[in-house]
Parts: C-alpha cells; sequence; structure tokens
C-alpha cells in the first residue's frame, strides 16, 4: 500500500514537473524514466548486441578486500565477476561523461540566467519548432524558457547521484543491468548536453535556424604573432564570450588574437566568426610550447592536468576559470583588478579567476602588457636539427607512445640527414600527449622540434550551427527512412586517431557519395585540415546542408545532442509519431528504420563512451577508432547466429530475417579501410526500399573492392532480400556468386519493429503513423 | 625475476596472469605442430612492415603453408586485397574484434566448420588492439591457447616472443621457425 503510494507520489510530481496537463501531445509510456522504466528495452538490445569485453585489468582494486584477482572465473570478495567489473566500469565512465556535460550545463545555466532571468523565451529560430528533441522525448516537457532547462538538468543531476551509488562496493551484481544502467545515464548525457546547447544558443545569441554559418580561420598559422595571443581551452564558453565582448566594447577587437583548442574554440567561433580555431585537443601541448599564447585560459573538460607548468615553460600566464580545475592555484575572484594583472604581468603569477568578466578583463591586459616582451619566434631548420643531434635513438619514446610510433626514427633522421619528411608524417599521427619527450634520457625537446615538421597551412571551418532545421528534416526523411539517402553518417569526438587525416578522408568518401554527413568537436575541425589539389577542404567543396551530399558541423560535444536530436525529428516530423514520453517507440524506429551511423574515429574521453553509448540506446551504431578497444566493452552480434527476428507491426506476425542490419551497436574498426567498408553496411536497414537498398548495397560493394582488394563481401547475401535489391553496376557479378551459395530471396518486411518481440508496455501498433 | 615489461607500455600488465616468454623457434614449432586446429590471424602491420625488403605478409604465408596441412589463415582488415596480389585467398575474412568474438564461443565450428580452434597465431595486429583481443581470449576462452609472432612481449598472450630489438634476430627467429615446419613435419 506505501509502495503504490509512493508511485503515486511520483507520478504525480512527474506529471507536475512536464506540466502533463498542456496537451502539445499525449503523455507516453516513460516520462522522466527511472532506470526500470526502460530496462527491457535495453535487455531486448543486449540480446542481440552482446556485450563484447576486453578487460584492460585482471584485478579489482575499488575497495579494501582487495586487489581481487578476477581471471579463470574467479570472483572478488565482494561477489563480482570480471564481466560486471568491466560492465561496472562502463558505467562509471559513461557517468564520468554524462556528469561533464551536465554539470557544464548546470554552470552555463546559471551564468546566463544571471545574464538574462529565467523566463529568457527558448527561441530556435523560425525554421526550428521542434526545439529539443530529446529532452521532449525523454522527459515529456516541452522547455519554453531557460528555467525549464533547469528541471532537465536536475532530473538528470538525480540519475546520476543515483546511478553512482550501485557502483559501490556491494551494489549491482549483473553485467547485464550494469550495461542497462550505463545505457540509461548515456540516453540522460543527450539530454544534459541538449539543455548545456539550448542554454548556450538562446543566452549568447548562436547561429541556429540557419545552415551557412560563417566560414571562420583555423590552424595555428592563422595567428598574428604580432598581436598579444589569447588562448582560450576546454569546452565552457561563459570566459570567452566575456573576453569578446570585453574587446568589441573597448575597440580592442583589431589588437588581439583570441584563438581556441578544442570545443571552446568551436564554441568561441560560434560567438564571433573573427575568433580562431588553432586546432583539436591532440594540437594542445604543441601549441602550448610554440610560445605563441601570453595568456592561457582554461575552463573545463580535456585541459591538461599540468597547464600550470607548461605556462610557466613558456612564460605565458594561465587563468582558470571553473572551479573544476583550480590548479591549486590562488582564488583571486575577490581580489582588485588592478592587483591580479600586476601580479601577473611583473611575477608571471597564474590565478583562478571565477567571475567571468573578471577574468576577461584581466586576460585582455595581461596579454597586452606582456606580448611586447615576449620572443614568438619558430625554430629554424638548423636550430631544429642541431637539437635533433642530441637523440640517440635509444626507443624509450616508442616504448612510451599511446599511437605506438617511434618518433626517435624521425628525430634521427633529421640530424643524421636533415630529412624533415618522416617526422612530418610523424606529427600527422601523434596525439600530443608528451609522454615521448617526458620519457626521453637525452631531454631532447621533441615538441619544439616538431615546430619545424607542423604544417604552416592553415584552413577554413564552418563555424558550428547548433540544430539541424525542421524544414530540413521534412526534406530529407522519406529519403532517409527508404534509404535513398544511403545513410546520415556522424563524425564525432576526440582526436586520438591513428592518422590526422583518416577523417578529412572519410568524410570527402561519404559526401562525395552523397550521404549526409554531420561532424561536430574535434572531428569536425581536423575533417577541414586537409586541402585537395585546388586548395580546398571539405567545408569549402560540399554544402552545409543537412541534405545528400551535405557536410554539417553542428559545433562542440553538447552539439552532438543535435545529432541525436535530428534523428528523434525524423521520428516525430516524417513518420509523424509522438516523443513526449515515448522513447522506446522513437529508438524503435531508429533503430530499424533510420540509416544512421556515428564514427567516433579518435574517441579517448569518459564523454565520447557517454555520447556513443546514449547513441547505442537510441538504435544509432557506433564505430571506433582501434585505440577505443580500451574502452573495455563493445555491443557485438555474431551476424549469422544470433536473432534477427523482427514484429512486422502491419501484420502482427514476427518474422525471421535472417539480415544483420545494423550488424553491431559498437564495433572496434582496426584500420581506417575496414572503417570506410563498414560504415556503409551500418548504414542498412530492414526498412529500406528496394531502390534504397540497392544504393546502398552499391556503395557497400564499391567501397569493399576499392578499399579491400576486390571480389564481393563474404556477408553480400545476407543483405539481399530479392533481385531487386541488387544493384545495376553489379547485377551479374552479384547473381553469379549467390547462385553459387544457393542463395534464396526473401520478403521485405512492410514495417519492421521489434516491439512486440520483448515484454513491453508499449503496443505494437504505437509505431504505426 | 622481474616481469618483462611489453614494448610499448600502454600495454603493461596490470594482473597476475601472463604469457610464457619463447625465445626459441623449435619450441613455437613444436607448439604450432602439436595444435589440432590452428588459426593463423594477420593484421594490417604486415602490409606496411618487411624484414631486409622481405614482406612480413610473405612469412606469414610462408609459415601458413609450411605444416603439411596449411594453418588456415583469417585476414583482417584490409590484409585479404593484398594476399590476393600474392594468390593466396584466405579461409576467412573477419576484422579483429570479429574473429575474437567468435573464438571465445566453444561451440563456434571455426573458419574451416570443423570445431573451434585449440591454438591461435596473431601476426600484424597493432599492439594494443592486439593484446585487448587477447585479454578477451585470456578471460572468456579457456578452450584455446593463443600465440603472436610479432617482435614485441604481450603478456595477454599464452605464448609471447620477447621484445625483439634487432631486425635480424627476428628474421632469425621467423626463418627457423619456417624452415623447423617445414622440414619436421
Amino acid at each position: 500500500m506505501a509502495e503504490l503510494k509512493e508511485i503515486k507520489r511520483k507520478l504525480e510530481e512527474v506529471e507536475r514537473l512536464i506540466r502533463a496537463e498542456i496537451p502539445w501531445e499525449p503523455v507516453g509510456p516513460t516520462p522522466m524514466p527511472e532506470v526500470p522504466a526502460l530496462r527491457n528495452w535495453d535487455m531486448r538490445l543486449l540480446k542481440t548486441y552482446k556485450p563484447f569485453y576486453a578487460p584492460f585489468c585482471d584485478l579489482c582494486c575499488l575497495c579494501t578486500y582487495g586487489k581481487c584477482d578476477l581471471t579463470e572465473g574467479r570472483r572478488g570478495a565482494c561477489g563480482i565477476d570480471i564481466k560486471a567489473q568491466q560492465a561496472r566500469l562502463v558505467l562509471l565512465a559513461c557517468l564520468i561523461g554524462c556528469s561533464c556535460h551536465t554539470a557544464h550545463g548546470a554552470h552555463i545555466l546559471e551564468y546566463l540566467i544571471e545574464k538574462h532571468g529565467p523566463d529568457k523565451k527558448i527561441d530556435m529560430g523560425r525554421m526550428i519548432e521542434v526545439e529539443a528533441p530529446n529532452i521532449r522525448t525523454v522527459l515529456g516537457l516541452k522547455p519554453e524558457t531557460l528555467s525549464d532547462l533547469k528541471i532537465a538538468i536536475e532530473y538528470v543531476y538525480k540519475e546520476i547521484t543515483h546511478l553512482l551509488d550501485s557502483i559501490h562496493t556491494g551494489q549491482e551484481g549483473s553485467y547485464l543491468d550494469f550495461e542497462s544502467k550505463a545505457l540509461h545515464i548515456s540516453m540522460l548525457d543527450h539530454v544534459g548536453m541538449e539543455a548545456a546547447d539550448i542554454a548556450q544558443i538562446v543566452g549568447f545569441g548562436y547561429p541556429t535556424s540557419v545552415a551557412e554559418t560563417p566560414m571562420v580561420d583555423m590552424g595555428w598559422a592563422t595567428v598574428d604573432k604580432t598581436k598579444p595571443m589569447i588562448l582560450v581551452v576546454g569546452h565552457n564558453p561563459a570566459t570567452s564570450a566575456e573576453i569578446i565582448d570585453y574587446l568589441r566594447a573597448n575597440d580592442l577587437y583589431d589588437k588581439v588574437e583570441v584563438g581556441g583548442i578544442c570545443c571552446t574554440a568551436l564554441e568561441t567561433t560560434r560567438y564571433s566568426d573573427r575568433a580562431k580555431v588553432i586546432g583539436p585537443l591532440s594540437r594542445q601541448l604543441f601549441f602550448l610550447r610554440t610560445g605563441i599564447a601570453d595568456v592561457i585560459m582554461t575552463d573545463e573538460q580535456c585541459i591538461r592536468a599540468d597547464m600550470p607548468i607548461e605556462a610557466s615553460k613558456t612564460g605565458a600566464v594561465l587563468i582558470a576559470t571553473l572551479d573544476k580545475a583550480m590548479y591549486g592555484l590562488p582564488d583571486a575572484t575577490e581580489m582588485a583588478t588592478e592587483e591580479i594583472i600586476k601580479q601577473a604581468v611583473e611575477e608571471k603569477k597564474h590565478f583562478a579567476i571565477l567571475d567571468p568578466g573578471k577574468a576577461a578583463e584581466v586576460a585582455v591586459k595581461v596579454a597586452m602588457k606582456i606580448a611586447p616582451k615576449r620572443k614568438k619566434e619558430w625554430i629554424s631548420e638548423e636550430e631544429a636539427k642541431e637539437l635533433a643531434g642530441r637523440c640517440t635513438d635509444c626507443g624509450m619514446c616508442e616504448r612510451v607512445c599511446p599511437n605506438l610510433f617511434s618518433i626517435g626514427d624521425g628525430i634521427t633522421e633529421i640530424a643524421k640527414n636533415n630529412n624533415f619528411d618522416l617526422i612530418r608524417e610523424q606529427f600527422r599521427r601523434c596525439i600530443g600527449c608528451g609522454k615521448c619527450e617526458e620519457e626521453c634520457p637525452r631531454e631532447v625537446p621533441i615538441f619544439k622540434i616538431m615546430q619545424q615538421a607542423a604544417s604552416k597551412e592553415h584552413w577554413k571551418i564552418r563555424a558550428g550551427r547548433g540544430p539541424i532545421m525542421d524544414t530540413e528534416i521534412r526534406n530529407v526523411g522519406a529519403p532517409i527512412t527508404l534509404g535513398t539517402i544511403p545513410g546520415v553518417v556522424a563524425f564525432v569526438g576526440c582526436s586520438n586517431y591513428p592518422d590526422i587525416e583518416d577523417i578529412a578522408e572519410m568524410v570527402e568518401e561519404f559526401a562525395k557519395r552523397k550521404y549526409i554527413v554531420v561532424l561536430s568537436g574535434c572531428a569536425a575541425m581536423v575533417a577541414g585540415m586537409k586541402n585537395d589539389a585546388d586548395g580546398k577542404n571539405v567545408y569549402e567543396k560540399y554544402p552545409p546542408d543537412f541534405d545528400a551530399g551535405g557536410v554539417v558541423n553542428v559545433g562542440s560535444c553538447v552539439s552532438n545532442a543535435h545529432i541525436t536530436g535530428a534523428a528523434i525529428k525524423v521520428v516525430n516530423i516524417f513518420a509523424k509519431l509522438p516523443l513526449r514520453g515515448n522513447y522506446e517507440v522513437v529508438a524503435d524506429h531508429t533503430l530499424n528504420r533510420l540509416g544512421a551511423c556515428g564514427v567516433a574515429w579518435g574517441a579517448m574521453s569518459q564523454k565520447a563512451a557517454s555520447i556513443g553509448t546514449g547513441c547505442n540506446r537510441l538504435g544509432i551504431p557506433v564505430i571506433l577508432g582501434p585505440h577505443s578497444a580500451k574502452y573495455r566493452r563493445l555491443y557485438l552480434s555474431r551476424k549469422e547466429e544470433d536473432d534477427w527476428r523482427v514484429m512486422d507491426a502491419r501484420t502482427k506476425k514476427i518474422v525471421d530475417t535472417g539480415e544483420p542490419s545494423p550488424e553491431h551497436l559498437v564495433y572496434v574498426c582496426e584500420t581506417k579501410e575496414k572503417a570506410m567498408v563498414t560504415i556503409p553496411k551500418l548504414c542498412i536497414r530492414k526498412n529500406d526500399t528496394p531502390q534504397g537498398r540497392a544504393i546502398k548495397l552499391n556503395h557497400y560493394i564499391s567501397l569493399y573492392k576499392k578499399y579491400m582488394g576486390g571480389g564481393l563481401p563474404e556477408d553480400l547475401h545476407l543483405f539481399v532480400r530479392r533481385d531487386a535489391d541488387i544493384p545495376i553496376v553489379y547485377k551479374k557479378e552479384v547473381r553469379v556468386y549467390l547462385k553459387e551459395i544457393d542463395w534464396k530471396p526473401k520478403e521485405p518486411v512492410g514495417l519492421p519493429t521489434i516491439i512486440g518481440t520483448y515484454p513491453t508496455k508499449v503496443s505494437v501498433d504505437s509505431v504505426i503513423q | 625475476m622481474s616481469a618483462t615489461v611489453p614494448l610499448h607500455r600502454v600495454n603493461v600488465l596490470t594482473g597476475i596472469k601472463s604469457a610464457r616468454q619463447i625465445e626459441d623457434p623449435a619450441e613455437y614449432g613444436r607448439l604450432i605442430k602439436k595444435a589440432k586446429r590452428p588459426l593463423l590471424v594477420l593484421g594490417p602491420l604486415l602490409i606496411e612492415w618487411s624484414l631486409n625488403g622481405k614482406p612480413l605478409l610473405e612469412y606469414a604465408l610462408e609459415i601458413a603453408m609450411g605444416t603439411n596441412i596449411p594453418i588456415p589463415i583469417c585476414a583482417t582488415a584490409h590484409v585479404k586485397g593484398r594476399m590476393s596480389e600474392l594468390g593466396v585467398k584466405p579461409a576467412s575474412e573477419y576484422d579483429v574484434v570479429e574473429i575474437i568474438n567468435a573464438l571465445k564461443d566453444p561451440d563456434w565450428m571455426g573458419v574451416k566448420k570443423e570445431g573451434n580452434h585449440d591454438l591461435v597465431i596473431f601476426f600484424g595486429i597493432r599492439s594494443d588492439l592486439g593484446e585487448q583481443g587477447l585479454s578477451v581470449l585470456k578471460h572468456f576462452a579457456p578452450h584455446l591457447k593463443t600465440m603472436t609472432l610479432c617482435r614485441f612481449y604481450f603478456p595477454n598472450a599464452d605464448y609471447s616472443l620477447p621484445n625483439i630489438r634487432k631486425d635480424e634476430q627476428w628474421k632469425e627467429f621467423l626463418e627457423t621457425l619456417i624452415a623447423d615446419l617445414k622440414g619436421k613435419e
């Protein structure tokens, strides 16, 4: 009885928070879900896409019972086994990721509410009515003001606490339930990201309802070294926006350079197209050590933990602007501005300043005072050669390189043969961690020598545009669902690449083939860091529209919510299914009918883990680069053996399709070539029309021939339902192959869904438009 | 005695069960010949690497062809294309996580549909991905043994070469192994 009362109280509370009485859509079965609400959906996904664990460690070291050895079926002192331990760590990673984005959202919201008031209207422009697809779908709330976004943030905060609790020693013991929790919190990561970016768009006046955003400068060579230079690093734009405001207000805009690394760069260029993108995270240490920056301003996430040391090495002044990373610096928030400037200039002291306006003023004034005294020339070839001469090619640098190459070979080539070719190639593969230099027994300044290897090229990048417009969704909803636009490919995430040029090459390949290519974060930057023979990059060659052959930069990490948001909008605007508290139906539609695939080729962080896992719960498969096996867990199927049955929603009959589409939910590709072939395959959906399927298979086969050395893919027969699915160009060859293996045609499913194939409150009819 | 540290420090073992380091090619040969259903998994580094101008892939193929009954090959990534140029068709084509996913199932019938493999030899896979894959099999595939032929120590394998700094030493190991497999079957 008491339990029933509690359920009723919770329901009433949810109804109050989402204003259930406002009938913009009927409230679906799972508004503001807690963990159990979507557990059956997760278990159904995990039945086909089984967790594949690659333990990074044999032990559990989390409590004082341990260390516990978990090899050969052993359990820890608390009873946990190796699978549950891996899943537990995956959940922890996803919680860290979600908390980063959501806390970013909370901070920026607080800042913007103070600036504009809580009742500031959410207006995403005239082309966007579905303003918050993730929040609408998950919470059942249609946010109208900044303060409404707080409801979303507070809900995610509550769930983070609840799930972090489950990681404690002696709590959850099932790997499947840990995975369900990871899927849950990662779904909420997209809610947190969406709240953060909507707040930013509304509060900072970022571009919205527009495709053609400004082209901005990118690359270290775009910085005018004769001017004072402020480098902003991280993800949170509060302070960098204040810097721009200060420069504008004081007529200094032409006199000071503002450039960014990582997502703050993308955010700042959404605010001002005169700011510059220096580069992705992998170029952070390299740029710091050039000494070009006079003032370095950190905010949060993916900023180096040794920033004060690095700043001191070049004589730059560091200002930490958020309490998440204060580096043990004195908190000067309450100190007099002129006194901070004096100490920073005269004593090169670093400070934490948590008031964005004050931090901005200090940064500009300090940069202007110290810039004239700074030496800002890159080293010459002769100097590089001399420094390289110290190297004995002992190989220690290779031993510590996370990308597994020997920078020593490149250094030796310079010293012995005055040949910079190898180190130029190595610079493309360098992820910028600096471990080689730290390990070097001869203290060779590798990053300094790299200045000669680094390209002096500069590029343009299209400023992040935020959400995909409803009008665009209206145009492409049908061709995506039918398959005639062969897929939406989202390149996202960090810059832990096997080779930095991989992304540009993949973007080019798929844009050329008329896929819709979407980009965010560091991937959006490096996509533009390669010019063709005519000196143009992908942003200059392809239209910025969310349409076949378009290349769309949505923005920073938190803008990833607009990518899942676009998928959700297809379900709502094209398929006309309600979103409100209707997550299962929306995810089912995406899984079975929407040809989309994420590629986090350089995924490094916990945030990338939660972004990807959030896509997975929504039914979007994700490809990771080879380093990402270290995330410990993939979701893989065994295509020939797994359960590919679906319900045909029209006939209400279970159909065994035998078709592994999408084949995996998270998959690691060993090489770029393999990724080129896996992307088109993961865009295949059971809903494809014969015409759409033929287009998709055409790309699958032709990319296979191009990158895998000819022939036909071994699993091609699994994706050919009828003769009409075979692309015309390969008709003869494929027919011969199918005859050889005694292939039999099968009928396509009218309206594929997995609703109805597992216990759920959702009726099969609810997936029908 | 201190533990062997793998060449790439990202692969440092954080556990208690580590590979037996073998330097004698004859011992490798014995283990390979003893296996009833071995499998050779070939990765894309074999396309990049060479020893004295001879591509590593050629060494790998000689190992596969060296025994009386050739060892079936699983080509990962884009290795199949280069193998075709050398006139060899792999028994199967999986990417590395796919073949590992199949291998960890004791009931999988193997690439020749004759039953799961009892010895899986990895060659030419980048060491971090390889080490993670070997970890999967160490933990979840007690029904098989793993072996590596790259010049690095792989702690998560059952049998591994030590870290070999000199090309000549590695070349000698591989050539002796090939001769051994050919000669004493």
